[in-house]
């Protein structure tokens, strides 16, 4: 059963930096290598599968992001009820890992969503990251999995100044704490 | 510290990698008909040169996939990076 309890992470404001927490949202991982699986993924979430490293393609309610050349992650853009979730689950769970085309795995409960924006961002993030974002902050939809105070985080590029970071649920709540007090002293 | 070119995502800190050791050993064919000193000898023992060498790494904190480098341990100059499959690319 997918726990949807998200560990306390509230909305902190500081001088041009906004920490906030979008949860639950849906979240998937989904792995295949073939053509067909890069084709069947895009035709049933009307998303053009990006192929092209560190980069990632949106829809008005999903995001696509690439993580490796044989693996995505999935997630939505608005909050979710459950039964929407498991409406999508099953969808893609019949259409791809019962046809053996890849696999499909429901990762809602596993990374926490934190949202960062405001003109400082990349600022808060040079804190923490060996990751040079002078690139990825100029191209929108840009994608990068990094360390970020040595925790493995993936990094989103929604909007100008506008990043998700994900970050898995264990670590969330230290990444959390340690991001504000990085973010006070900016 | 030093860049890495992953093969998948580009260039990235050292500090997302992992090193996986001497890369091109083939595993015997027949295990079986191996002495313990033979198998020990695959399982175990690494050259561990001063200079260029071949060595297998992993982009652990990124794209989680295997390449094979160039490397010369003596100065941390990489020469090349390929994927895993690859022929190297220099003697």
């Amino acid at each position: 059963m997918l726990n949807f309890n998200n560990p306390v992470i509230d909305t902190k404001e500081y001088s041009e930096i906004r920490i906030s927490k979008t949860e639950p949202i849906l979240k998937m991982n989904l792995r295949g290598k073939n053509r067909d699986f890069i084709t069947k993924i895009g035709k049933e979430l009307s998303i053009i599968t990006p192929v092209d490293p560190n980069t990632s393609a949106s829809n008005e309610k999903l995001n696509l992001l690439w993580l490796s050349p044989d693996e995505w992650l999935l997630y939505s853009n608005h909050m979710i009820d459950l039964k929407d979730a498991n409406f999508l689950d099953d969808k893609l769970f019949n259409e791809i890992s019962k046809k053996k085309l890849g696999s499909v795995t429901n990762v809602s409960d596993h990374w926490i969503m934190i949202n960062l924006n405001g003109k400082k961002v990349f600022e808060l993030l040079s804190a923490g990251c060996p990751y040079n974002f002078n690139n990825f902050k100029n191209s929108k939809g840009a994608v990068t999995q990094t360390l970020f105070n040595h925790i493995d985080v993936i990094i989103h590029n929604k909007n100008v100044n506008d990043l998700n970071l994900f970050v898995r649920r264990s670590f969330s709540e230290h990444l959390f704490l340690w991001m504000n007090d990085a973010a006070s002293r900016i | 510290m030093f860049l890495i070119n992953c093969p998948y995502c580009g260039e990235r800190d050292q500090s997302e990698f992992t090193a996986g050791g001497e890369a091109h050993i083939v595993r015997p064919k027949q295990p079986t008909e191996l002495s313990d000193d033979q198998w020990a000898e695959f399982l175990f023992m690494r050259k561990n040169i001063k200079g260029v060498q071949l060595e297998r790494w992993n982009h652990s904190h990124g794209c989680r996939k295997w390449f094979n480098m160039v490397r010369d341990t003596s100065n941390d100059r990489i020469h090349a990076v390929y994927k895993m499959g690859q022929k190297p690319p220099i003697e």
